[in-house]
């Protein structure tokens, strides 16, 4: 953070710097919550005991709010018990124990030549797929996509003018966190997936234009390229952000960076201001269900830590447990004091390595105790107003965590603590320590609790 | 294994009160520096008893009312280098004593502590020491000597058209009299600079205590330019330097939000003037800087733009 910037520039230490995929060998169990992001329960439709194939459907999505559930690896279901999920929460899941065969389920298979499905079958696909938006809200992305143009809760209550319609299309490739590395990654492969799956977000949007965000500091990808090349009408184009820095590759900022607009806060949504913000990886799994009917059983995430053996890009298989994991990625180089399912500045710290990745995982960190920020022993807020300078969203940070902690929560939300977006740049600054997210979600909850 | 929870982030900053403190400590270094040279042993002593006064103090009183002790926090320390920096060189030992016990005690300790108290606490004890001692407290030698001399202020004060006996340079070096931390601008500005550049924050309140300092006296210039000092006596003479580097932006008493910070140094610097032509003080500084914290608190609803409100582009 210099003198008059307002972004953070986090340890080298953690930066995703390795983008190298690494394809661990096939878990040998995996537990599948029923539950996958913040959507409701699927419906199981195996019994115990019964044999399954990798993308057979497991569990079936009655509701636009659940994800259908594959699969991952073949073998016996086992259980269907509640197993403790990253959230803290227990949730029912479905276990299965492999038979290290990774047999496949049939009757599915790649579009056919020539075929060309409308918006609302590719929103079909998108959704048998079990697609999930990754994020702080992590929704089914056929229901994020379906009700594009349903007025949000903002715009409801507020009666401001509606923006129903998306004019741009933005495809980050870049990360929310300067620590992970899935979207910079997928952004140096070719891959043909993409610009289907670009086409295909773009016919389902109605957004005239794409804008790729890329990250400054990143050659400039050939693929970008050709797709900037291969688009006759020039309603491409790309925009380049200081990426490497903390939080620009968070949606709110990175909308603001890349088009300058801002999402109305609190409640607001990227289309509300026109923009259907999506990463690379969202792109190339679109563009993988247009063409295949085959469900994804596998997701990309970053591993890293110093307390790993080694990190970069790892292709897991959805409810592999973290522990497994780590242990087939050459286990602990040393003693971990803080294991983390997400980014190291927003992700949430596991206590227990039975955890399964899901849908929506991003990272797996395993910080060494020098690395790990101290949790304990914050002091008086000081009043040195960093974290005013540094918030994202224009809040002062500082004066909502006195009313926090005083449990002050209706003068906090009349202060504007709704809008926080959790990004955790006060808190890293804070030269008292002041755990100021915590005391922001605690807040929150206690609000939304009291209606 | 033991695994820590705890919310995110789950990493830190390098960033911490000490850091902050030091680096204040280390900005006051040149001024400590250029006042012993200017008025040798006595502002050493009088340098070591305020700080040790303030450190022990706090202790002492952490430790009657069994708290954690909090001198390494380095606030202790800061808050006596800073009572002794504006009191005059003069004084007999018992003024920075009594000085630094008032700052910590009716400064910050009654309030909790350091982040509670609304004044500046080397403030307080100025005041509190002008008032009970108020011929001792003007009092001031011309450097490296012991005669007594008025500051160019007190000069000015009593004969407007003296300030054409002062030059700039020799002002800026750190010939005139003044407090102990008031005479050499040159050493207040290169610490006040590494301190901006350090602690990456608050460079509203310098610059528009300078620009509150600067617009009134050029507005007074234009009215009489006989009868009115020039823009540039008015920055380097007295408190002004000091103040606007050190007393103004300290933290727990300034305003937090960029355009609270602005509207606080402009007034804090204007206020000044206004003391300096026609109040008691012929400085005017420490008085200015004292009664904007009261007004603290307002300049925070100077909140920062609500974002989300310039809506589709």
């Amino acid at each position: 953070m210099g003198l008059f910037s307002r972004t953070l520039t986090l340890p080298e230490t953690l930066a995703a710097t390795s983008l190298t995929l690494t394809e661990p060998p096939l878990p040998r169990r995996v537990i599948l919550p029923l539950t996958q992001g913040i959507g409701e329960p699927a419906r199981v439709c195996v019994a115990v005991g019964e044999a399954v194939k990798v993308g057979q459907l497991i569990g079936a999505a009655d509701t636009e709010g659940a994800l259908p559930l594959h699969a991952t690896i073949s073998g016996k279901v086992v259980a269907i018990s509640e197993q403790l999920h990253y959230t803290g929460a227990k949730l029912p899941a479905l276990i299965i124990e492999g038979d290290g065969a990774d047999s496949r389920a049939e009757s599915q298979g790649e579009q056919g030549e020539g075929e060309v499905l409308s918006a609302d079958e590719m929103v079909a696909r998108i959704r048998g797929a079990g697609l999930i938006l990754k994020g702080l809200h992590p929704l089914p992305l056929a229901a994020e996509l379906s009700a594009l143009d349903e007025p949000t809760t903002h715009l409801a209550l507020t009666g401001r003018r509606v923006v129903h319609r998306i004019d741009t299309l933005l495809i980050a490739a870049l990360d929310p966190e300067p620590s992970l590395g899935v979207n910079r990654y997928l952004a140096g492969i070719h891959s043909e997936d993409l610009a289907r799956g670009i086409a295909a977000l773009k016919a389902i949007t109605g957004a005239q234009e794409t804008v790729f965000v890329v990250d400054r500091a990143q050659p400039p990808s050939p693929l970008i390229a050709e797709m900037l090349r291969a688009d006759e009408q020039e309603a491409t184009r790309v925009v380049s952000v200081h990426g490497r820095r903390f939080p620009v590759g968070l949606p709110i900022p990175l909308i603001k960076a890349a088009l300058g607009r801002e999402v109305p806060l609190p409640f607001g949504r990227p289309r509300d201001v026109g923009v259907a913000l999506y990463d690379m990886e969202t792109a190339v799994s679109v563009g993988r269900c247009v063409r295949s009917t085959i469900p994804p059983v596998a997701t990309l995430i970053t591993v890293g830590g110093g307390a790993l053996s080694q990190g970069g890009i790892v292709s897991v298989r959805i409810g592999v447990e973290i522990g497994a994991l780590i242990a087939s990625l050459g286990g602990f180089a040393q003693s971990p004091a803080k294991v983390i399912l997400g980014g190291p500045m927003t992700g949430v710290a596991q206590y227990d390595l039975t955890v399964p990745i899901t849908k929506e995982i991003t990272g797996l960190f395993a910080l060494r105790a020098d690395e790990a920020g101290r949790t304990t022993g914050y002091r008086q807020c000081i009043n040195c107003g960093l974290c005013v300078k540094v918030c994202p969203v224009n809040l002062v940070p500082g004066v909502l965590s006195l009313y926090c902690a005083r449990d002050r929560f209706a003068l906090a939300e009349r202060q504007g603590l709704l809008s926080c977006i959790e990004c955790g740049c006060c808190d890293y600054v804070c030269p008292s320590r002041r755990p100021m997210v915590h005391f922001f979600r605690h807040a929150k909850h206690e609000l939304l609790e009291a209606g | 294994m033991e695994l820590t929870v705890s919310m995110s982030p789950h990493i830190r900053g390098k960033n911490t009160i000490e850091a902050m403190m030091l680096t204040f400590i280390v900005g006051l270094a040149p001024t400590c520096l250029a006042g012993i040279y200017l008025f040798g042993m006595r502002a050493l002593v009088i340098i070591a008893l305020s700080v040790a006064t303030a450190v022990g103090v706090e202790s002492a009183i952490e430790w009657i009312a069994n708290h954690r002790l909090t001198y390494r926090d380095l606030h202790a320390t800061l808050t006596g280098l800073l009572v002794a920096l504006i009191l005059p060189p003069t004084v007999p030992w018992w003024i920075p004593v009594t000085g630094a016990g008032v700052a910590i005690i009716l400064g910050k300790m009654v309030f909790g502590g350091l982040g509670t108290y609304p004044f500046n606490p080397p403030l307080v004890a100025w005041v509190v020491l002008k008032l009970s001692w108020a011929e001792r407290m003007s009092l001031f030698f011309a450097p490296h000597t012991t005669t007594p001399v008025l500051t160019p202020l007190m000069a000015v004060k009593e004969d407007p058209a003296l300030f054409y006996s002062y030059d700039l340079l020799p002002l800026l070096l750190g010939d005139q009299a003044g407090p102990i931390g008031g005479v050499c601008g040159l050493a207040v500005v290169i610490g006040g600079i590494f301190v901006l550049y350090r602690a990456l924050i608050r460079w509203h309140i310098p610059v528009s205590f300078f620009a509150g300092v600067a617009l009134f006296s050029l507005v007074l210039r234009s009215v009489n330019p006989d009868l009115y000092p020039p823009v540039s006596f008015q920055l380097i003479s007295g408190g002004v330097l000091l103040g606007a580097f050190f007393l103004a932006p300290e933290p727990v008493t300034s305003p937090v939000t960029p355009k609270g910070m602005l509207l606080f140094g402009f007034l804090a610097g204007t206020l000044t003037m206004i003391i300096r032509m026609w109040g008691a003080d012929p400085d005017g500084t420490f008085h200015a800087i004292l009664i904007m914290n009261a007004a603290t608190p307002l300049f925070n609803y100077l909140k920062p733009r609500a974002y989300g409100r310039s809506g589709h582009a």
